[in-house]
């Protein structure tokens, strides 16, 4: 056991350092935190995060207004500061040219029947509401303010201003569960699924260069075979952990961020799965398994190419069969109890990759889980009873590939 | 720590792949605290023995102990040079050093001392913290020796030690290999350079087509195999009136003289002695190993 470990702390530390690694581990949730801020700004939940984030520059307009209408000039004082009465257009565009305001609102006599106002910038004038800035400028707000000044209390002007924020869900999902919160499983599956690949591909090139190398003589007269396979399994596993675990991590941060920046009480996509640890826990069983399935299969028939390129083609018809899945990701997505579906959970091969798919969903049948991981541990046990084989005879093996009679050969001698 | 019997034990061991033999019904043994060669041109079935030695091959039949055990058995006092050299390229040199003495079993702070005084021995110091693959081919040959005598094995396997090498390191490393056996270590010298293990080993199996052909003491395969001739330096003349002499040739400022059959050196020199020759070098030539290797071959085994 002492070697096993020796040989999994050596893999770990010289491959927790490759850029490539570091790269795609930072880089995921940096990817997360862009999107993050992208979608809370183009959101219109932004309330005042952003204006507090950003304000400043054009956002902070002063607005002239001459009120023919007679409507909005007893209430002025309150908008104070960036609203500013002028008696009547002439005053208002002197102010305009000199620069005083940089938008002149206009409201005619004829407002409460028509809806019409004329907002005058410097260099043009405009009358509907394309203008730029017009948002920022808290028109909109200052109007619906004013028409239910003594209407409304202040909650329902405010709801009048955003009237509606949409949270989808669907007959049969859990709370929370919209098509938005579906995808972000699917997006969290499909990363679990492609760091176990990484993992084994790490594992599988450092194979074939210990054997192409030679140095694996040196290797095999110090530990053994089967040592050194399970060393390495046991390192580049830990490696797609810490991976996985630092994702969940920022995943936690970045929820607990967007909630408290977009001062929301309710769901998000984010929130949405982080109110369900459970999620995580199985995703973790299962990234285990599917990785010591796919490594001891990847790493040992990896072991039988001459080259790193022969391993990778030995290899990559597992990582197909894996990816399969991944193909039927929309049926996973709108009809997850699809026969399809439940069928590639059940077969050992594809059953991480679709388990890592569903899980996140949620609703996943008991029957499923426990059949999958019991098929799962099964397999385990005898890919590494055969892997151990396969994996000496990969490796010792000069010059030629084995055929697959001499492979057949190696397992039943066993 | 020393075992009972020889170091190493090879009992008619058989290797083919692919219904070509490599090693066919080969036998020897190494004594303990030895230098040993494991002699033979390419491809006569060195390497492929020393796999077996080494548990990387099974026979296909044949038996091999190895200090008293089967192959595999005792990995950590075992020190393996391969000919074929490969080490982790993007690694420091002592980061690849502490791994595979690790591997042998070594603590981490035994690792980094031993590897570190054995760099200091090689040369090497201040070479510790660059990259493998900055090393030159003798530089790294030098790294693979150290990498082998790391964990202060018992018995030394080298496969071609010599191959590459700048004479200047042949000789450190045939000065660390006798270091090594005043030790008390036993080494096993695999090599086709004969000229060049020659000197150092004290018993030898020379191999051609996987079968043994010469096996031995060093001294006594070359006893048995001089030419029954002597080297005389003397400024007198000589010619065939001695006693028990075949030829004189005239050779490189000497003479070479040829014995007859049953007489000894130690009668030629009497005879010169009795006559009054003033002798100023007298030796009894010996071939060199390499010769005697040819004329083995072609002679059809060992006279």
């Amino acid at each position: 056991m002492g070697k096993v470990w020796v040989v999994a702390r050596h893999e770990y530390a010289t491959n927790v350092r490759r850029t490539g690694f570091l790269i795609f581990t930072f880089g995921v949730p940096l990817i997360g935190l862009a999107l993050l801020v992208v979608t809370s700004l183009f959101s219109g939940q932004v309330g005042g995060f952003v204006e507090g984030q950003f304000a400043g520059g054009e956002e902070d307009l002063k607005v002239g207004v001459v009120d023919e209408s007679g409507q909005f000039t007893p209430l002025m004082p309150d908008y104070r500061g960036r609203f500013e009465l002028f008696a009547d257009r002439e005053s208002g565009r002197e102010a305009l040219r000199g620069g005083s305001v940089d938008r002149l609102l206009v409201i005619p006599g004829d407002y409460l029947e028509s809806g019409r106002v004329r907002v005058v910038s410097a260099n043009g004038e405009s009358s509907g509401t394309v203008d730029i800035g017009l948002e920022s400028a808290g028109i909109y707000d200052f109007l619906v303010d004013h028409l239910l000044r003594y209407r409304a209390d202040a909650e329902l002007r405010d709801r009048v201003a955003d009237p509606f924020r949409p949270v989808e869900v669907s007959l049969d999902g859990e709370a929370g569960d919209g098509f938005a919160a579906g995808f972000f499983s699917y997006i969290l599956g499909i990363l679990l699924v492609m760091t176990i690949f990484i993992s084994a591909g790490y594992l599988l090139q450092g194979v074939s260069k210990e054997k192409t190398s030679r140095i694996v003589e040196i290797i095999i007269s110090s530990i053994t075979p089967r040592q050194l396979l399970i060393g390495k399994i046991v390192g580049f596993g830990a490696l797609g952990l810490t991976q996985v675990l630092i994702w969940f991590g920022s995943f936690f941060v970045l929820g607990l961020a967007s909630t408290v920046a977009l001062s929301i009480s309710g769901d998000t996509p984010l929130t949405a799965i982080l109110g369900r640890p459970e999620v995580f826990l199985l995703a973790l069983v299962y990234y285990v398994l599917g990785f010591l399935v796919y490594a001891v299969i990847i790493g040992s028939v990896g072991a039988l190419g001459t080259s790193m390129q022969e391993s990778q083609q030995l290899s990559g018809v597992f990582s197909i069969i894996a990816a399969v899945p991944i193909f039927f990701a929309g049926i996973v997505l709108s009809n997850p109890d699809a026969t399809l579906v439940r069928f590639f959970s059940y077969v050992p091969l594809t059953a991480p990759t679709m388990m890592l798919l569903r899980v996140p969903q949620g609703g996943v049948p008991i029957l499923d889980i426990v059949i999958s991981i019991a098929g799962l541990l099964v397999t385990a046990a005898a890919v590494l009873w055969a892997g151990n084989r396969v994996f000496r005879l990969g490796l010792l093996m000069y010059g030629q590939r084995p055929s697959l009679k001499q492979v057949l050969q190696t397992l039943r001698r066993g | 720590m020393s075992s009972v019997g020889p170091a190493l034990e090879v009992r008619s061991l058989t290797k083919r792949y692919d219904g070509v033999t490599a090693v066919n019904d080969l036998s020897f043994e190494v004594h303990e605290g030895e230098i040993f060669g494991l002699l033979g041109p390419n491809g006569s079935g060195k390497t492929t023995t020393i796999r077996t030695i080494m548990d990387i091959f099974r026979p296909d039949s044949g038996e091999v102990s190895v200090l008293g055990e089967p192959p595999g058995r005792s990995r950590a006092r075992i020190g393996y040079m391969p000919e074929e050299r490969g080490l982790y390229d993007n690694l420091k040199v002592m980061e690849v050093l502490v791994y595979l003495a690790r591997l042998k079993g070594l603590s981490g702070s035994v690792a980094r001392r031993r590897s570190g005084d054995l760099l200091e021995r090689f040369d090497l110091a201040d070479r510790a913290t660059d990259k493998v693959n900055s090393l030159s081919g003798g530089l790294r040959q030098k790294l693979q020796f150290v990498v082998c005598l790391v964990h202060d094995p018992d018995l030394l396997i080298l496969d071609e030690p010599f191959n590459a090498l700048d004479p200047i390191n042949v000789a450190l490393f045939g000065e660390i290999i006798r270091e090594l056996q005043s030790a008390g270590k036993t080494v096993i010298l695999s090599s086709h350079q004969l000229n060049l293990v020659e000197a150092l080993c004290d018993r030898i199996v020379l191999i051609n087509h996987g079968e043994a052909v010469l096996y031995g003491p060093l001294t006594e395969i070359k006893r048995r195999h001089s030419p029954d001739a002597v080297r005389v330096v003397t400024p007198d003349h000589l010619d065939e009136e001695l006693p028990g002499v075949g030829r004189v040739e005239e050779r490189n400022g000497g003479y070479v003289v040829t014995l007859e059959d049953g007489a000894g050196p130690q009668d030629l020199l009497r005879g010169l002695v009795g006559r009054g020759v003033s002798v100023e070098a007298f030796e009894v030539v010996s071939l060199p190993l390499e010769e005697i290797f040819v004329s083995v071959v072609r002679g059809g085994g060992d006279g």
